[in-house]
């Protein structure tokens, strides 16, 4: 509790508080485990990091990536998850690999590989986030990142073509927002009335793909479809990430702080 | 494969029963087969036995190469071929035969779920163990990888391979991490698949389903595998169910059965 936490991720928009779904995730864990996190946006000040966003920094400790930030949290007594049964917990691990290897490639896929939706919105975003010259190179870079990702873990040696993936990663994806949705039901979320660590990465993942404007959305279309877990998201949008547009803190006009059920973001876009 | 090949293959794959000739194609099983491809080879032999289909263990030094999608093990099943433990198993059940028809939503979720983490985590972790553990590497992997090749085609495979192995790792983000964090992974890993097991004979209660398959071939290899040091054993050892439920299946599926004996 002594140590202070400051998170450094990405902004937000289209009613999000991040558009990035490791920093939603950390996010949305910190809410839910009532962590209290000074968030930092990164903005036109950054210099870029060493590490990859988002980075956790307290007094002595740096941590990136968010399963280690997860658990740094968790080691500082900010748990969300200690109403769950051991079994719960064994789940939680299942679905979050379910996550990451079904459903992340075709979420990296419309976000930074498919042409129109790159060069149209993700692109734009992330260069207006972040100073010249890194507007130049980051977002490229993130995209080249992307792109290999899923064509080494999905493609096949050893010649990696794109086109052959792509159909097999969207019904994989699609799959796997029906598994979720299967699993979901009525809930409110997946393990009873708290939200937990599942709840969270859940939430980080299809947040993003729900609310960001694309110009090709055939994930969007699915997802919309399964109106539970729209639901789900909008739930924790409401609950957890009430957004005012009107009353903000900020100390310069370059940063935007967070507090506890407070958030402003420009939002470029309606 | 693309879905229209897919489509195609099980329509052609629904019209025939399953033959009696049908060969599961692996390496070398004593010089040249490393940990991760032998635990994926055992996961598909165990499905099979599980399904009750005859199947024929044939080693081949270039399986590897002959398999359509690169990876170990592929079958041979009439004048298809199918590899790997996914796609085995749709293959299968267009035939008519499978294991996990009974489940209903919520469970065929769980075990889809659990198979990805086994393959997250204990496959990956593996395959770290193998190619990226400078000790094993040396003295082991490159050893085996390359065995059945004349020099210097043995070293420029392992380097190859190694190297194509290394940049997945940093793809997904293992590139930095220590042997003891990936260590520390197997155990959660195995501590998930233990509580999940729980009392139950199978991870599904009373049937077995390719869930047990996968998770039986990776821990079977991982307990019977000689590497470096005992560690990775070790930590599987921790769970007593795990070790009981892997006995229960050697002695149900492969021994009962009249095969040899898993060495």
């Amino acid at each position: 509790m002594a140590a202070s936490l400051e998170l450094s991720c990405w902004g937000g928009g289209w009613g999000l508080p991040s558009v990035h779904s490791e920093s939603l995730v950390v996010m949305a864990y910190a809410k839910f485990s009532g962590a209290p996190l000074k968030v930092n946006v990164i903005d036109n000040t950054w210099r870029g990091s060493r590490g990859d966003v988002p980075i956790l920094t307290t007094e002595d400790n740096i941590v990136s990536q968010p399963a280690k930030i997860l658990n740094f949290l968790r080691k500082q007594k900010y748990n969300a998850d200690y109403e769950l049964s051991a079994k719960q917990g064994a789940d939680t691990l299942a679905y979050i690999a379910l996550l990451e290897e079904k459903l992340l490639p075709a979420v990296l896929h419309t976000f930074w590989v498919e042409s129109d939706n790159y060069f149209t919105v993700t692109k734009p975003w992330f260069a207006s986030q972040i100073p010249f010259p890194l507007s130049l190179i980051l977002p490229g870079r993130m995209s080249r990142g992307a792109l290999n990702r899923i064509l080494l873990t999905r493609g096949q040696p050893p010649l990696y073509h794109l086109r052959e993936v792509e159909a097999q990663i969207y019904r994989d994806a699609k799959e796997c927002l029906n598994l979720l949705s299967n699993r979901l039901g009525t809930s409110q979320f997946f393990f009873g009335n708290t939200p937990s660590t599942l709840d969270a990465y859940v939430f980080g993942f299809l947040a993003p793909l729900y609310k960001v404007r694309f110009p090709k959305i055939q994930l969007q279309e699915h997802l919309k479809q399964l109106s539970n877990l729209c639901r789900f998201c909008d739930d924790i949008l409401s609950s957890y990430f009430r957004i005012s547009l009107g009353a903000f803190s900020c100390v310069n006009r370059y940063q935007q702080q967070i507090d506890f059920g407070e958030v402003h973001s420009h939002d470029s876009t309606t | 494969m693309s879905l229209v090949a897919e489509a195609f293959v099980s329509q052609i794959a629904a019209a025939e029963p399953w033959p009696e000739n049908a060969t599961l194609y692996q390496q070398l099983k004593g010089e040249q087969i490393l940990l991760s491809d032998n635990a994926a080879s055992l996961a598909v032999q165990a499905f099979l036995q599980m399904c009750n289909l005859p199947i024929k263990v044939v080693c081949r030094a270039n399986a590897e190469y002959m398999s359509p999608s690169g990876k170990v093990p592929f079958i041979h099943v009439g004048n298809q071929v199918v590899s790997e433990l996914g796609p085995i198993v749709q293959f299968v059940k267009a035939k008519g035969h499978s294991l996990s028809d009974g489940l209903d939503e919520v469970q065929k979720a769980e075990m889809k779920a659990y198979m990805e983490l086994v393959n997250n985590m204990l496959l990956t972790a593996e395959l770290y163990l193998q190619w990226c553990d400078e000790a094993t590497v040396g003295e082991i992997t490159h050893a085996r990888y390359g065995s059945p090749y004349p020099w210097p085609l043995n070293h420029i495979l392992a380097y190859q391979k190694q190297w194509e192995i290394k940049r997945k790792m940093k793809a997904i983000g293992w590139g930095k991490k220590t042997l003891d964090q990936v260590l520390e992974d197997v155990d959660q890993c195995c501590q998930a698949l233990s509580q999940r097991l729980g009392t139950q004979p199978y991870f599904f209660n009373k049937q077995p389903t390719e869930l047990d398959a996968l998770v039986f071939g990776h821990l079977y290899t991982i307990l019977t595998t000689q590497l470096t040091n005992d560690e990775l054993s070790e930590k599987v050892k921790n769970y007593s169910n795990l070790l009981a439920f892997c006995r229960r299946i050697e002695q149900h599926y492969f021994e009962d059965r009249g095969k040899d004996r898993l060495s």
